[in-house]
């Protein structure tokens, strides 16, 4: 994990500094005089070679050290410690939603294959795949938050709420470690909305998947035999189709999970959830170096322990895989 | 096939309950959130004491004056500090006593002397002394940080500004300057007071406290910076001990909300006072609804259209002319902005001193062409032109002069480049026609005289290779040039000189909208980018229940 961790910061390293730009000119604007760029590019050591750098950048990482954000001005670590919290409560609150919606219509649609419920489902997740999140999250801000008013705005927690101590960073443990059942509800109903945007776009994913890996199983010899040996439908569904099934389902929850821990930009713009990806992408506008390699950074580790998770998984829902 | 038949059948009793229970779940669920309602309905915005202003705050980097350079840093740096004088918006040409209750300067024009009020105090009951001011402008100085050059540009050194007894400084510059420049620096939060016990005690190695003052204030303005989570919100806390007394509003939250039509939803409803980034076909679709209010206001930036006069089409003074009046600014500012913008075309803002109302340049093809078939370019050329990558509306108004110049021949090749590019090689010379802005960091006008019309400080006159010795001249003088009058005099004749010699197409200076609750009184707009606001001055009506 290490060497894939050093590798794609290494490409991401030399992908920077091969553009031609000028990450401390459009952090300052037009109006800094020459020499105030020259020293606080001195200040970052942009002015040395690219080796130099570089060499400069790998002591650093094995120390633990991503660097300094041009933009914030603080370390790159700090930023994303603050951010990933958000991103994490987002993503694995998406993802529930995404489970909950995917894998039952996915199920579902295999199962009466072609009925007039497999194309209601199938068209409700193919709008799922081709809606513009940016629409799809204003629609619900304006229906939930702004007509009916039973969902609170956009952001993780109300002003007026007490905010619960930081321990992990995610609001919704914290509240409760804490006790404050306030900030609790108020944060859950906070993730309703941004959640559900997200559940429902990633659902579309793995209700194909399912329903696609199902219809597969179905095909297979094991539950003709299970069907002519009489055994009841309901059980012949849970033991020998889904059980089955499930291996390319969880490779495609693995990648969902592993997209949705990147940060969703448009998501997190009109929620003002301040998650990694609006981070990135100011990242990546300003050319800051050190946080677009430290953000990646992180990205690379995110995929890599969700694989490996997924692996793991795979060896429990399949016992003829096994790993030497 | 498999799932069909009667097997199929059989387990529907099953999938129905399921259903039904689903649904009775999912109907509870909205029950719950129905009765939540009530509670939800509790804002902030509609207490009197509490003013919640929605606001993408994601540019912030630190609170501490020395750094701060940012809109929201600069905007909250003015609500937790004073400053020696001040700028009272929306007049941005007269200068007002703050900390300093009187000043005066020696005949060369050099020595600087500011009397300090007595009385006032820090918010944690320090008082503010000539000790204070001095450890805080010489702070700036030593520290360097982005915004420094501001005060570098007048004082050599820190030693130059002296405590000379508890209630007197004097600051000695490096050469005589207009009184109205260097006073308008002062104004500027980069030279804001800060206390020095406070920031001492928190300082750790040489940094002289700008770590903890990065999210903390030591200030004896009207608001102390209780919180800032960054990307989150920022809010700010009444100082008790305010030497013009406590503020109506108790608590200011700045909300972060990046974007737009999240801010109208949030602002329609109630749950925030003032929206600041509302885009103007937003602005059209709430300004007449009944509770809400618009302010529209140019502030202190300029688009414009530089022209490197190393080009070999560029160096000839009518091909810039011709160009001049092949640009349909009308049409610009009425189809793609929309409002959004003041017809200007010289290059100093309303309202600052030796603001040149003068608009001479308008569409006239035939005009435009004949200039260019003076210049040996019947035929037309081609030329390109640089503009910030996917910025609204920057990307429809490069269309805009690609086609208004397609139509006297020049034929224009659009280079869209990210931003760090775009300034990167605008520094090096390298770009023959860009399309930029520019903000004046202080509201006096030699901030834009001298980037325009001195090539000598390497801006934008030096990057566009415009070595013309009037122009510099001109600025200089003003510079230094102390009896207004005589000072706009020559503002006036240097604005008129670029206007007809200057390698730059002012297009438009930007009008700003800011939406609020028409419960929010005294809320008086800042051209300069909120350097100025006075949120202290703010209070709200009593609300009455939505």
């Amino acid at each position: 994990m290490a060497f894939v961790v050093i590798g794609i910061a290494t490409i991401v390293f030399f992908v920077t500094r091969v553009i031609p730009a000028d990450p401390i000119g459009a952090i300052l604007g037009p109006q800094a005089p020459p020499e105030v760029v020259d020293r606080i590019r001195r200040e970052y050591g942009f002015d040395k070679p690219v080796y130099q750098q570089y060499i400069d950048f790998i002591v650093n990482l094995l120390r633990g050290d991503l660097g300094r954000s041009i933009s914030t001005n603080r370390p790159v670590l700090e930023d994303i410690k603050e951010r990933l919290p958000a991103t994490f409560e987002l993503a694995t609150a998406s993802l529930l939603i995404a489970l909950l919606i995917g894998i039952p219509v996915g199920i579902i649609s295999a199962i009466r294959k072609d009925s007039s419920l497999d194309h209601m489902l199938r068209i409700v997740s193919l709008f799922g795949i081709s809606m513009p999140v940016f629409w799809l999250g204003l629609i619900l801000l304006l229906v939930f938050y702004y007509t009916l008013g039973i969902l609170p705005g956009p952001g993780r927690l109300d002003p007026y709420v007490q905010e619960p101590p930081r321990i992990t960073g995610l609001i919704t443990i914290d509240s409760l470690i804490s006790g404050n059942m306030a900030a609790f509800i108020n944060a859950l109903l906070h993730l309703i909305l941004p959640a559900s945007v997200l559940g429902y776009l990633s659902s579309a994913y793995i209700a194909r998947i399912t329903r696609a890996s199902i219809l597969e199983t179905l095909k297979q010899d094991h539950v003709r035999f299970a069907r002519s040996k009489g055994l009841p439908w309901r059980e012949i569904v849970v033991r020998h189709i889904i059980r089955p099934s499930l291996i390319p389902i969880v490779t495609v929850i693995g990648l969902v999970y592993g997209s949705l821990l990147e940060g969703a930009v448009l998501t997190e713009t009109i929620f003002a959830w301040p998650g990694l990806g609006s981070y990135l992408t100011r990242a990546m506008v300003f050319m800051d170096y050190n946080a677009i390699v430290g953000g990646v950074i992180v990205i690379a580790l995110i995929y890599s322990i969700v694989n490996l998770v997924v692996d793991i998984i795979y060896v429990y829902l399949d016992p003829r895989i096994k790993y030497g | 096939m498999v799932a069909s038949g009667s097997q199929g059948r059989r387990i529907s009793t099953p999938w129905i309950l399921s259903i039904v229970l689903l649904i009775l779940l999912l109907s509870s669920w909205v029950y719950f959130l129905f009765s939540m309602r009530q509670t939800q309905q509790y804002s902030l915005a509609t207490q009197p004491d509490t003013l919640v202003i929605a606001q993408d705050i994601s540019d912030a980097v630190s609170m501490d004056p020395a750094v701060a350079y940012e809109f929201t840093s600069v905007l909250v740096v003015n609500q937790v500090y004073d400053k020696l004088v001040d700028i009272e918006p929306p007049d941005l040409t007269r200068i007002v006593p703050e900390v300093a209750e009187s000043w005066s300067v020696s005949p060369d024009g050099t020595l600087w002397t500011f009397k300090i009020r007595q009385g006032i105090k820090f918010a944690n009951g320090d008082p503010l002394d000539a000790k204070a001011v001095e450890y805080s402008l010489r702070r700036v100085i030593t520290l360097s940080k982005t915004p420094a050059w501001l005060l570098q540009q007048f004082i050599a050194k820190p030693e130059d500004i002296v405590a000379t007894d508890s209630y007197t400084v004097t600051i000695k510059l490096k050469e005589k300057v207009a009184p109205d420049l260097f006073l308008s620096v002062l104004a500027f939060t980069t030279s804001a007071i800060v206390n020095p016990k406070e920031v001492e005690a928190h300082a750790s190695g040489n940094d002289m406290g700008s770590t903890w003052l990065t999210d903390h204030s030591a200030g004896s303005g009207p608001y102390i910076l209780a919180k800032w989570d960054r990307n989150s919100q920022i809010v700010l806390k009444a100082n008790p001990n305010y030497w013009r007394g406590k503020p109506a509003i108790d608590t200011i939250i700045i909300k972060h909300v990046p974007e737009p039509a999240t801010q109208r939803l949030l602002l329609e409803k109630g749950d925030v006072d003032i929206a600041f980034g509302l885009t103007i076909d937003l602005i059209d679709q709430i300004k007449d609804k009944p509770g809400i209010r618009v302010i529209s206001y140019p502030v202190l930036k300029l688009e414009y259209i530089g022209m490197n006069v190393n080009n070999k089409y560029l160096s000839d003074e009518r091909v810039i002319t011709a160009i001049k009046y092949a640009i349909d600014y009308d049409g610009i500012i009425k189809d793609i902005l929309r409002g959004g913008a003041m017809k200007v075309q010289t290059i100093i803002p309303y309202p600052l001193l030796g603001f040149n109302p003068s608009t001479p340049f308008y569409r006239d093809i035939n005009k435009a062409k004949q200039l260019l078939t003076e210049a040996g370019y019947a035929n037309g050329f081609e030329i390109e032109l640089a503009y910030p990558a996917g910025a609204h509306p920057q990307e429809e108004i490069a269309q805009k002069i690609q086609k208004d110049l397609g139509d006297v021949g020049i034929r224009v090749v659009l280079r869209p480049m990210a931003a760090s590019e775009m300034y990167q090689r605008y520094r090096q010379q390298a770009l023959q026609m860009v399309l930029a802005a520019w903000g004046s960091d202080y509201p006096d006008p030699d901030n834009n005289a001298k980037a325009f019309g001195n090539y000598r400080i390497k801006q934008l006159a030096w990057r566009n290779m415009w070595y013309d010795n009037i122009s510099a001249d001109l600025v200089e003088r003003a510079f230094r040039e102390s009896d207004r009058a005589a000072r706009e005099a020559l503002y006036k004749q240097l604005t008129e000189y670029i206007l007809q010699h200057g390698p730059y197409v002012v297009l438009y200076q930007i009008v700003k909208h800011v939406a609020m609750r028409t419960w929010v009184e005294n809320f008086v707009p800042d051209p300069s980018f909120g350097t100025y606001l006075h949120l202290y001055k703010v209070y709200k009506e009593a609300v009455v229940s939505r």
